[in-house]
């Protein structure tokens, strides 16, 4: 059975597939927190991050005729999205800066000290993650930040299964080993 | 040796693990501390990854949209030969079909017509259809060398033996056009299933891994 949502996004699809903005933008607003949380992630700046996510979605527009109906447009745009972002960091080799001053932290309440090492802890975070190799960065966001399945990720970079699961248990490894000391923070704040 | 599960345990957290090796994970889990603190640390790096939202300096979603559609270039209109060339891919399994029905048809129908005629119930109308009952080669030769030797019972099996020969040979050439069509449509159904997996997608936005 499908949702109401996926419903009205076949609709939007096939409007936008004919040239109709607002169709389209429709389908942006839907998946646009996802897509910047993804290319964020990949990217590790927010200049860089926006121009992919602006560049995915005007890719995804002129591609949007050959798009065949009833597959996911999710995986879709997402993989023009990580891809994007891909070529975003191609075109701009020097190695992203994360400012600490743009990382937003969930709790502002927090006095000021916890607020610096939060910030240090999510700084030290992007840089792991931007540390690992581009393939294995690209299934690690789509896993954890666009929530894909193991099948979906398959899809969306066009690899096996097993390879899926292979780049996240070594990104996953690599994070470990590299974020020892907040996880040792973590499990001592844990008890 | 207990044998451990971690290899199976970032697919048991993303809960990606198929029953039976669910089962397994869990038994062992229920066993293993050193699997279970392994598990742990797992979860923290999960929730440690997910503690920072992205920067709040991004464009809301609605000042994003007004200026993406405001910037979008005109769409691409689908080609003509592309057009074509859908069309054109929609009509193979059409015709295959079509080819197919065709031929069941006049099978079918030569059969009954010539079933009925044997009866006689169309009278002498139809008896050019009948003609002789085909003959094998074999059968032929048979004949003409042992014609007049042998019996009734032998010129009986023989011609037993000629039937099915015939028979045979009649399911050969229909299960070689069937088996053409079936190759035929299966491809197709491959290929429409290799197109749907392997969505078109930009050029310059091919996966470089």
């Amino acid at each position: 059975m499908t949702s109401p949502y996926a419903e009205t996004e076949a609709l939007l699809i096939a409007k936008a597939q004919k040239g109709d903005r607002d169709a389209f933008g429709e389908l942006v607003r839907h998946h646009h927190p996802g897509v910047v949380n993804v290319v964020y992630r990949m990217c590790g700046d927010v200049e860089l991050a926006e121009d992919a996510a602006q560049d995915a979605f005007i890719q995804a527009w002129l591609h949007l005729p050959s798009f065949r109906p009833g597959t996911s447009l999710r995986n879709w745009i997402y993989r023009i999205a990580v891809n994007a972002a891909l070529d975003v960091l191609r075109r701009e080799p020097k190695t992203p800066l994360i400012d600490l001053e743009t990382l937003s932290m969930p709790d502002s309440a927090a006095g000021p000290e916890i607020v610096l090492l939060e910030k240090e802890r999510a700084f030290a975070v992007q840089r792991a993650i931007l540390s690992l190799t581009e393939t294995n960065r690209s299934a690690l966001t789509l896993r954890e930040y666009g929530g894909l399945s193991y099948q979906e990720i398959a899809a969306t970079l066009n690899i096996p299964l097993g390879t899926v699961m292979s780049r996240l248990n070594y990104a996953r490894d690599r994070l470990k080993e590299l974020l020892a000391p907040q996880l040792i923070d973590m499990e001592i704040a844990n008890g | 040796m207990v044998k451990h599960v971690t290899p199976w345990l970032n697919a048991y957290l993303d809960g990606e693990l198929p029953d039976a090796q669910l089962r397994q994970v869990e038994k062992h889990l229920a066993e293993c501390d050193e699997c279970q603190a392994e598990l742990e640390q797992m979860r923290d790096l999960s929730a440690l990854l997910h503690e920072t939202a992205p920067a709040d300096e991004f464009l809301p979603t609605e000042r994003f949209v007004a200026n993406l559609t405001l910037n979008l270039p005109r769409q691409p209109a689908q080609s003509q030969p592309r057009k074509a060339l859908e069309i054109g891919w929609w009509l193979i399994p059409v015709g295959a079909l079509g080819v197919w029905l065709f031929f069941q048809v006049t099978f079918s129908l030569s059969s009954v017509v010539l079933t009925v005629s044997e009866t006689g119930l169309l009278g002498n109308g139809l008896s050019w259809l009948q003609g002789d009952p085909p003959q094998t080669r074999w059968f032929s030769m048979a004949m003409d060398l042992f014609g007049g030797q042998i019996g009734f019972t032998g010129k009986f099996i023989l011609s037993a033996f000629n039937d099915l020969s015939q028979f045979i040979q009649d399911l050969k050439s229909r299960f070689i056009w069937q088996g053409l069509f079936a190759t035929l449509y299966l491809g197709w159904l491959a290929s429409w299933w290799l197109r749907q997996s392997n969505q078109a997608i930009p050029a310059s936005t091919v996966p470089q891994s």
